[in-house]
């Protein structure tokens, strides 16, 4: 039926694959293959020869990610760093301490945390969702709850489960056999040797051997080619040899200016923990490509991961400049508006988001979140039906519940509020925030007991809040249990030193206890 | 009634100091805006999640050949 009309099943099968009809390209090329079989040895003829080439393009498109943000970083290497110089970085050189704010950045009094302890941004990537422990207990224990789950190591990641799976598909073996492929022979022939190449980096994830195809054809081309010295960066980035990585880089940008260099360097820099040298590759880059937008956000989130939200603001602004429908951009500075009293103008960054065919359950619970807060009462409750029917995830529903709760705390009606974190506990059971605003609310009807109960919960899942820290020493205070309201105290004055309140609890307790 | 309000008379201190204590109250965690999801993170998920459904269907089918194995 598909192919009735005699066209040529080549051009076809370009065709398709330039229309993103992948699958059925690949099944093209497998057909024409079939017929007449590419003989990886001796190299047949020109059409077979082109299929083949075809068929490893439509099979990279298809699991194609961007490697300039895959970033997943294992526990091992996290806490194997071999390149760290010093056991503690000094302030403002270092991702990994958190810092105190600097520039009038909200204190997590009002804004609040991730998982990973790192205050919520306005939009998230796959590196975004690694914080950093600063135990080895605390690296092991934080992955139990599902959101913030980590691999052992990143070779162990995400990427190799894809890989894995891939093969898994295919009943009669992979498309190509790697452990028999001659790479030496494809090196020779720099068309075909960079399609494959890819296929091994990106499909089959086998580092390795890719690695090892770089290696020949970079050596062939006489180390004039930059595109085999970025994708051998590439390589050795994925190995974990960070080094041998940034000379690869370094190399290729020497021969040839390319944005994608830049972005891998600063990448490497970020992962070594030097920030400040990451920036100053990001400026060098806007030297060579002034107001390139993947540049200057590449520093707006190096700002901002350093706490700096001020000057990642500017940044992000610099970009709607030159992109005005940037999601990150517009996404970040709404919830930093949001976050800083401002939940009118947060609407109207989120709802420019809208206008522009965004669709989803996180929007719409901003949006609920910003009409509330900026009293449009009649938008909020529509806009939180929406979220609810849009999610995708029991995580998401328990955050969107977790939300109407605070709704419901605000318009008084404490019953709903006591249903809505409820459900968001039955959707996601280690929702710590639910559990400290439970707790809250069944102090107010007086139970003590039960109270404890969830704020002890609401520590034990999640220590880098303060909240439930503060609210336990508080009530333990209230009881007369001095000797763990000092405790627990102490640990909210570690997740947030600044916090009036608790440095008051604190004081009280030192001067009881100097009376005694 | 007229009698109870002549008995209670609000009281407004026009001077001297005004003193209020500060009692150290429960707080409550804050609303979180949910962040969105880059397209790269979006792809990876969609794409982790067909290949978990795959992996699936094909243990599944796999047990059922050995059912019918085993009955035969």
């Amino acid at each position: 039926m598909e192919v009735s009309v005699s066209m040529d099943p080549l051009f076809l099968a370009w065709s398709c694959c330039r229309r993103r009809q992948l699958q059925r390209s690949a099944d093209i090329c497998s057909k024409i293959l079939s017929e007449s079989p590419f003989d990886q040895e001796s190299g047949g003829a020109q059409v077979s020869e082109a299929a083949w080439s075809l068929k490893t393009r439509a099979l990279t498109e298809m699991v194609f990610v961007d490697e300039v943000e895959v970033d997943q970083e294992g526990i091992a290497e996290m806490m194997l760093d071999e390149s760290s110089i010093a056991q503690v970085a000094r302030p403002g050189t270092s991702l990994r301490l958190l810092g105190t704010s600097q520039g009038g950045a909200p204190t997590p009094a009002v804004r609040p945390m991730t998982q990973s302890g790192r205050p919520v941004t306005g939009f998230v990537r796959p590196s975004t969702l690694t914080g950093r422990p600063e135990t080895m207990e605390q690296a092991i224990r934080t992955p139990r709850t599902a959101s913030s789950a980590r691999p052992g190591t990143s070779a162990s990641g995400r990427l190799v489960r894809l890989g894995t799976a891939s093969m898994l598909t295919h009943p009669d073996g992979p498309f190509i056999n790697l452990s028999r492929i001659n790479l030496a022979k494809y090196a020779k022939r720099p068309n075909m040797a960079k399609t494959l190449f890819e296929y091994i980096f990106l499909h089959e994830n086998d580092v390795k051997n890719a690695l090892e195809l770089a290696a020949v054809a970079t050596e062939h081309a006489q180390f004039r080619d930059w595109w085999w010295k970025v994708q051998l960066g590439k390589c050795y980035y994925r190995l974990g040899l960070l080094r041998e990585a940034e000379k690869q880089f370094r190399s290729a940008l020497a021969q040839q200016e390319f944005v994608d260099s830049y972005l891998y360097l600063a990448k490497v820099y970020q992962r070594l923990d030097q920030p400040i040298t990451a920036l100053n590759v990001f400026k060098q880059g806007l030297d060579h490509f002034p107001t390139e937008v993947t540049l200057l956000t590449g520093i707006a989130r190096i700002h901002e991961e350093m706490n700096n939200v001020i000057s990642a603001t500017e940044y992000y602004r610099e970009v709607l400049k030159q992109d005005n429908t940037h999601v990150e951009a517009i996404a970040c500075i709404g919830s930093n508006h949001f976050y800083t009293d401002q939940p009118e103008i947060a609407l109207r960054f989120y709802r420019r988001l809208l206008q522009m065919g965004v669709f989803n359950c996180q929007l719409y619970n901003n949006l609920g979140l910003c009409c509330f807060y900026a009293q449009q009462y009649d938008m909020t409750l529509s806009s939180f039906e929406r979220a609810l029917a849009l999610a995708s995830s029991d995580e998401e529903q328990a955050d969107v519940w977790y939300n109407l709760g605070h709704v419901a705390v605000g318009i008084g009606d404490l019953t709903l509020a006591y249903q809505c974190f409820k459900l968001a506990l039955a959707f996601n059971n280690n929702h710590g925030e639910a559990y400290n605003n439970l707790a809250v609310l069944e102090l107010r009807k007086g139970r003590i007991e039960q109270a404890k109960a969830f704020l002890q919960t609401a520590a034990a899942l999640s220590p880098h809040m303060y909240e439930p820290h503060f609210n336990f020493a508080t009530l333990s205070e209230k009881v007369g249990d001095l000797q763990s309201s000092f405790t627990a105290a102490q640990r909210s004055e570690d997740a947030f030193p600044e916090h009036v309140d608790t440095q008051q609890i604190l004081k009280n307790l030192r001067l009881h206890f100097a009376t005694l | 009634m007229p009698e109870v309000k002549s008995m209670f008379r609000e009281v407004l201190p026009k001077q001297g100091q005004l003193s209020m204590e500060d009692v150290p109250a429960m707080v409550l965690c804050k609303p979180k805006l949910l962040p969105l999801k880059s397209v790269t993170l979006e792809k990876l998920e969609k794409m982790q999640q067909d290949a978990q459904e795959i992996i699936k269907q094909q243990e599944l089918a796999l047990k059922e050949q050995q059912q019918t194995e085993k009955a035969e």
